[in-house]
């Protein structure tokens, strides 16, 4: 009882009950202070540990690997943007508390940006929240709006935290995904394409929200007016909420156009549509994003925002409502970023694509976001050496990673469990890059190119 | 399709937006059926809301919602616009997501050193969204449906609401004043705990305890004996103790801050939490963090990255520089840390001495940059209204921004609903404020008691 001892002297003055009461539990006192713990994790993240970005966003730190993983632009932000950022430290006041549901110019310039593109008056005030990144508004969203006995229905491949926000907020995620129609030789992102009765089929009472990713992470896809309302009639016939993650609405390429089903009759009312600082201004390292849409709706993110983080940091909204107010007076100019941004990044998808066509692995051609996803199964690359219980994908990429010095994400990352063994031969390529980090991939790739020939 | 029948039924017709020269007023399908979680039950009221809203449109001198009205120290300026006005692009991209590695190495050091123990930077500390999500993530960790959370009250009004969206059931004890000394201002640290009544709160349900110290809104600094009390506690029923802390640079009249998680038993149960926006009066920047034992953060972590993942990189950075040098001037009398809480008890001596001059009767704080004052006296300018579902205070507090021009917070938004009544003639004053704030302040206070006192 060497530690009860121990515990009596430190007490000293103590009351007699709290002593007597430490006597009869000193047994789990030890030396070194660590006791047998009877607190686990919450049952809201049971399972939700492990991450495909913990492994994979490790690479990012050696630098002798040309990393086309985790969509991380190493493109420059415009000037403006680093400029307003470098100023707004010299404002006071910039540096204190800001209005808690988004700093007042910046959702005024959320609001005049939005209202030109939506064709209807947007409430600063009541129909936008900011939050920390396109990421913060979903979780708001799903927090909000979702819980134990709600089904969810997600689109695979999908961006990887839909699932796991789903399954904290308790409810049941319901996956569909998207087929390639030409099976076998899809050339393009239009060519993944959800099947409109097996889409119905996963519809039911349950049912309270479906997320929608357009421009698509993976694949790219920008989903057309007849595919939105597929989707916008489903909704509407059975009363349930759309999630729209629009953070790459502005890089859509060849003629395409970006449709936000928002926009759709009907759908205003149960539409919640999220952008990003960080994908529209390649800055995201800023961590803002927002959310839009009828205020009986966003009020309730409000809510879930004021018991969660109460308010994004001044000085990053600041900056940007100043950038977009430059970008807002020349929406009608070419030269406006949200424009000028989606050229500049074509002329690398369409690189990226060619280089890939070389070493023979198979692209899809985006037509949106800065992702491309390949099937590397052409090369037909022995990794039954590797560790066995993995998809292949993440074979291929750890085996790419280790051997080529070239990084990507394994596609089975973005798919439910069903799916995995549908996905697993594609990895996906972020071209969003610097033209030295594609001519360091070229080299990788031409390389690899003349060992297999 | 209704999904909950029952009179707790919420139907919502939706508003239409119909505005001029925008096709909004068609026959829109509406939800029909209520569509927020229940999480969101009785969570939706906030203190701050309302009061920023009224400072903003009335106050001429707002000493309510704590933030400072001076600027940030020049160092911590300067190494923000250098930062950014370089070539160093990258620094606008994702950093590391539990944390910037330039801050959590130097917080790991610093905090090392303060507790006394190695701390590991990747696993011992969690930068976070202001202290604020910091304690959003201790509470959707570690606090399930079922679970008790002890709270002292007063206290920041967050901790209520959080607990009960994470589905627990929240267990209050007041802080409960002791008449000063003859001809003494009262103090916070005549405001204690009961220790029978401290001990009556622990059940088999208990899951943690919040402290906040310095507290906030009394400015309470917990002495070593009174957190060794709740310690003690914590250990005996296996609690966890969620340790606010983020006024820890604020502690006067020589007073120490001790550190819970210094305590015996107490690091392998405690998450500290820490704030840049406190620390070093910037707190529009939002940069916070956690401390504490591995198996702790690595449930926070789960937390973090299922809900913002990443912090934003540019706070992190210069604030990691901030600390650097502060590590480096630690203890020195130009040290940040040192010079701050110097000229804010300058600052609070100031607000007392105003107070005391007109009659309101401050509860002298020993840390942070709050103090509360009884306003008893000034009773007969806001007349009792019989059965009014507002607590006295709050009428009282909208009342003197209303007329007086002058913003401060009523006590009783920091009580639970039931207790909200309990001291209802204090109000909180925020005192993180210029001189000429604060002798503004003192103009209206003196102009106020004339006008009581002159016939």
């Amino acid at each position: 009882m060497l530690c009860a001892s121990r515990s009596f002297s430190y007490l000293g003055i103590r009351t007699y009950q709290l002593r007597a009461d430490l006597l009869s539990r000193s047994i789990k006192l030890s030396a070194s202070d660590t006791m047998a713990f009877r607190h686990k994790n919450t049952r809201r993240i049971e399972g939700l540990d492990s991450n495909v970005w913990v492994e994979f966003t490790k690479v990012a730190a050696d630098p002798s690997i040309v990393n086309l993983g985790q969509g991380l632009p190493d493109i420059s932000p415009p000037s403006y943007v680093k400029e307003e950022l470098a100023n707004v430290a010299a404002v006071d006041r910039l540096n204190q508390y800001t209005r808690g549901f988004g700093h007042p110019l910046l959702v005024k310039a959320l609001s005049q940006v939005y209202e030109r593109v939506c064709g209807r008056k947007i409430d600063p005030l009541t129909d936008i929240l900011v939050t920390v990144g396109g990421y913060g508004s979903l979780f708001s969203t799903i927090q909000a709006l979702i819980e134990e006995g709600d089904e969810v229905i997600i689109i695979e491949p999908f961006y990887d935290c839909y699932e796991p926000m789903v399954k904290m907020a308790g409810a049941k995620p319901v996956f569909i995904p998207l087929r390639n129609k030409n099976d076998g030789n899809s050339a393009s992102s239009a060519d993944w394409v959800l099947d409109p009765a097996e889409l119905a089929k996963k519809f039911n009472s349950k049912t309270k929200a479906i997320i929608l990713n357009t421009p698509h992470n993976p694949i790219g896809k920008v989903f057309t007016r007849e595919e939105l309302q597929v989707i916008a009639d489903l909704c509407i016939k059975h009363d349930t909420l759309c999630i729209s993650d629009e953070v790459y609405e502005w890089l859509v390429y060849k003629g395409k156009k970006h449709i936000k089903i928002a926009t759709l009759p009907g759908m205003w009312e149960r539409t919640i549509t999220i952008g990003s600082a960080g994908k529209t201004y390649s800055v995201t390292g800023w961590k803002l994003g927002w959310s839009i849409g009828p205020q009986n709706l966003i009020k309730h993110l409000q809510v879930v925002h004021q018991n969660t983080l109460y308010t994004c940091p001044t000085p990053l909204q600041e900056a940007l409502a100043r950038a977009f107010w430059i970008d807002y007076k020349r929406m009608d100019d070419p030269d406006c970023y949200f424009y000028s941004l989606s050229r500049e990044l074509e002329s690398k998808r369409d690189r990226m694509a060619q280089l890939l066509q070389e070493v023979g692995l198979k692209p899809v051609i985006p037509d949106g976001g800065y992702f491309m996803i390949a099937d590397v199964s052409t090369l037909h690359v022995d990794l039954s050496d590797e560790d066995g219980n993995q998809p292949y994908d993440y074979k291929f990429v750890r085996w790419m990673i280790k051997s080529k010095k070239l990084s990507a994400i394994p596609l089975s990352a973005f798919c439910g469990p069903e799916t995995k063994g549908q996905f697993e031969k594609y990895i996906r390529f972020c071209f969003i890059k610097e033209d030295s980090t594609l001519d360091a991939a070229e080299v990788i790739l031409k390389n690899w190119t003349k060992q297999k020939n | 399709m209704l999904r909950r029948a029952g009179p707790s039924l919420r139907h919502f017709l939706l508003e239409r937006n119909c505005s001029a020269g925008y096709s909004s007023c068609s026959s829109e399908a509406k939800m029909s059926r209520p569509v927020q979680a229940r999480r969101l039950e009785g969570v939706d009221k906030n203190i701050w809301v309302e009061f920023v809203k009224l400072a903003a449109t009335y106050s001429t001198v707002n000493l309510g919602q704590g933030f400072p009205d001076f600027p940030p120290p020049d160092f911590l300026k300067e190494e923000f616009t250098r930062a950014f006005s370089g070539e160093k692009h990258m620094l606008h991209q994702y950093t590391r997501a539990f944390g910037h590695p330039p801050l959590v190495k130097i917080l790991a050091q610093l905090f090392g050193k303060l507790l006394g123990r190695d701390l590991d930077p990747m696993t011992n500390v969690m930068v976070t969204v202001g202290a604020y999500q910091a304690l959003f993530c201790c509470f959707q960790a570690f606090v399930d449906e079922g679970d008790e959370v002890i709270i002292i009250e007063p206290f920041f009004d967050c901790y209520e609401p959080m607990v009960k969206m994470a589905g627990g059931t929240p267990v209050f004890i007041p802080l409960r004043p002791k008449a000063p000394k003859d001809g003494k201002l009262m103090s916070s640290a005549d405001w204690k705990l009961d220790p029978a009544e401290l001990a009556s709160k622990f059940s088999e349900r208990t899951k943690a305890i919040v402290l906040n110290s310095p507290n906030n809104p009394l400015g309470k600094v917990f002495s070593r004996e009174e957190l060794e009390l709740i310690a003690d506690l914590c250990v005996k029923h296996d609690v966890l103790c969620i340790s606010d802390e983020v006024y820890e640079w604020l502690v006067y009249d020589g007073k120490e801050h001790v550190r819970i998680a210094s305590l015996r038993g107490m690091w392998d149960r405690t998450v500290s939490i820490g704030s840049a926006g406190k620390t070093f009066s910037v707190t529009g920047w939002k940069v916070g963090w956690t401390v504490g034992p591995n198996r702790l953060l690595q449930h926070i972590r789960t937390v973090h990255q299922n809900s913002v993942y990443h912090c934003a990189t540019a706070a992190q950075e210069v604030v990691a520089q901030g600390f650097q040098r502060e590590f480096e001037h630690y203890g020195k009398p130009d040290s940040y840390f040192v010079q701050m809480p110097k000229e804010m008890q300058q600052k609070r001596d100031q607000l007392v001495q105003s107070l005391v001059a007109v009659g309101m009767k401050p509860i002298v704080p020993e840390g942070t940059y709050f103090l509360v004052a009884d306003i008893s006296e000034f009773k007969s300018d806001v007349p009792d209204v019989p059965n009014s579902d507002e607590p006295y205070d709050s009428r009282f507090a909208k009342w003197m921004v209303k007329n007086k021009g002058l913003a401060a917070i009523p006590l009783s938004a920091f009580y639970c609903g039931p207790h909200k009544n309990n001291y209802n003639s204090f109000i909180r004053f925020c005192f993180a404020k210029e001189e000429a704030t604060l002798k503004a302040a003192d103009d209206i206070l003196q102009k106020w008691k004339l006008e009581k006192t002159t016939p």
